[in-house]
């Protein structure tokens, strides 16, 4: 019984490692070749929404209750893109801050109006036991990001 | 062998190896359950302090080696990024560190996760998913196996007929009415 429970041990320490040699894998294998540099999205949003694209850049943010969104950083300067992922199915932890990523997903263009973003602020408000004031809100907008699909961080 | 004696055997048996287990998906089970009101798997430490001066005209490794000796911190240096004209963020392996070059304000954003809950709530979540996926799937039928044998391992004077039966209907209805209460 002890050389079972060591041999049990010893495989899951075993598969651990080599899992952290080739970086850390989230949610499903990449499969496209090319990179897309987030710049070229945010250039020509309508010529990439509802596609899978592959980008790569510097973790800068990170959902901190769920770990169910990143920002990733553009190759363009004060630029970034948010990679959405679904709760529970990809979780990012804090320590991948300041990392670097490579994600695919489907570039998603959001259109969001007046009383879509004010709902928003006000749900983001209660979560994060902050205030929001309507009255900043006067238009609506449109949004883009990812809808995270698989990633691998080094 | 009489069926209940097998029974409590393996009862007792399976309970050995689920033992560990439950006691992880409990524990966190309460800790995510509270995720609104706390974050289970990190202490964050957020402070923040005004620096009397930066470096003029100085780039940006300079600016981010003044800042890190200036809030102390000796941690390896992960990245940098300009987060607008007027903002460096630096990324040090547990603190993230904003500078604000106009108002010289320099937030530090810590970070520890929680010794022993952050791993359990990883496990309970299935963060590692692959094998462990099936290694939860097969503790929850152990945990159904746990559950139904539990109810036939002692007879007693009116089998599951008599106080048992009550007792199971309570369980069953206390879920059932917290549902038809919020859903109904």
């Amino acid at each position: 019984m002890k050389k079972l429970v060591l041999f049990l041990f010893l495989s899951v320490l075993l598969a651990s490692t080599t899992y952290s040699q080739e970086g850390v894998k989230y949610g499903k294998k990449l499969t496209l070749k090319e990179k897309t540099p987030i710049s070229e999205l945010f250039k020509n949003p309508k010529k990439y929404a509802g596609k899978t694209v592959q980008v790569e850049g510097l973790i800068v943010k990170v959902c901190e209750q769920r770990g169910c969104w990143i920002d990733i950083a553009s190759d363009k300067e004060f630029e970034k893109i948010r990679l959405k992922v679904d709760d529970g199915v990809i979780v990012f932890p804090l320590e991948e801050k300041g990392k670097n990523i490579i994600a695919e997903g489907v570039f998603e263009e959001l259109i969001y109006t007046k009383e879509d973003l004010i709902e928003q602020g006000e749900h983001q408000a209660k979560e994060y036991g902050t205030k929001f004031d309507p009255k900043t809100i006067t238009t609506g907008k449109t949004e883009y990001r990812l809808k995270g699909l698989g990633a691998i961080v080094k | 062998m009489h069926w209940r004696k097998l029974l409590r055997i393996l009862h007792r048996d399976f309970g050995y190896v689920a033992a560990g287990l439950t006691i992880i998906y409990a524990i966190s089970g309460i800790a995510v359950n509270h995720i609104r009101d706390w974050n289970p798997n990190y202490k964050i430490e957020k402070t923040s302090l005004i620096l009397d001066s930066l470096p003029k005209n100085a780039t940006q490794e300079v600016i981010t080696k003044f800042v890190l000796n200036a809030v102390g911190e000796t941690r390896e240096l992960k990245n940098t990024y300009r987060s607008s004209p007027y903002e460096l963020e630096i990324f040090v392996e547990g603190n993230s560190i904003l500078v604000n070059y106009l108002t010289k304000e320099v937030k530090q954003e810590k970070v520890n996760s929680r010794f022993f809950l952050k791993e359990t709530n990883d496990l309970h979540l299935n963060k590692p998913k692959g094998i462990w996926t099936y290694v939860s799937d097969i503790f929850a039928v152990a945990l159904l196996f746990l559950a139904i044998s539990g109810l036939f391992l002692i007879k007693g004077k009116n089998g599951i007929k008599g106080r048992g039966l009550w007792l199971t209907l309570i369980g069953l209805v206390i879920p059932l009415s917290f549902w038809l209460y919020y859903y109904l």
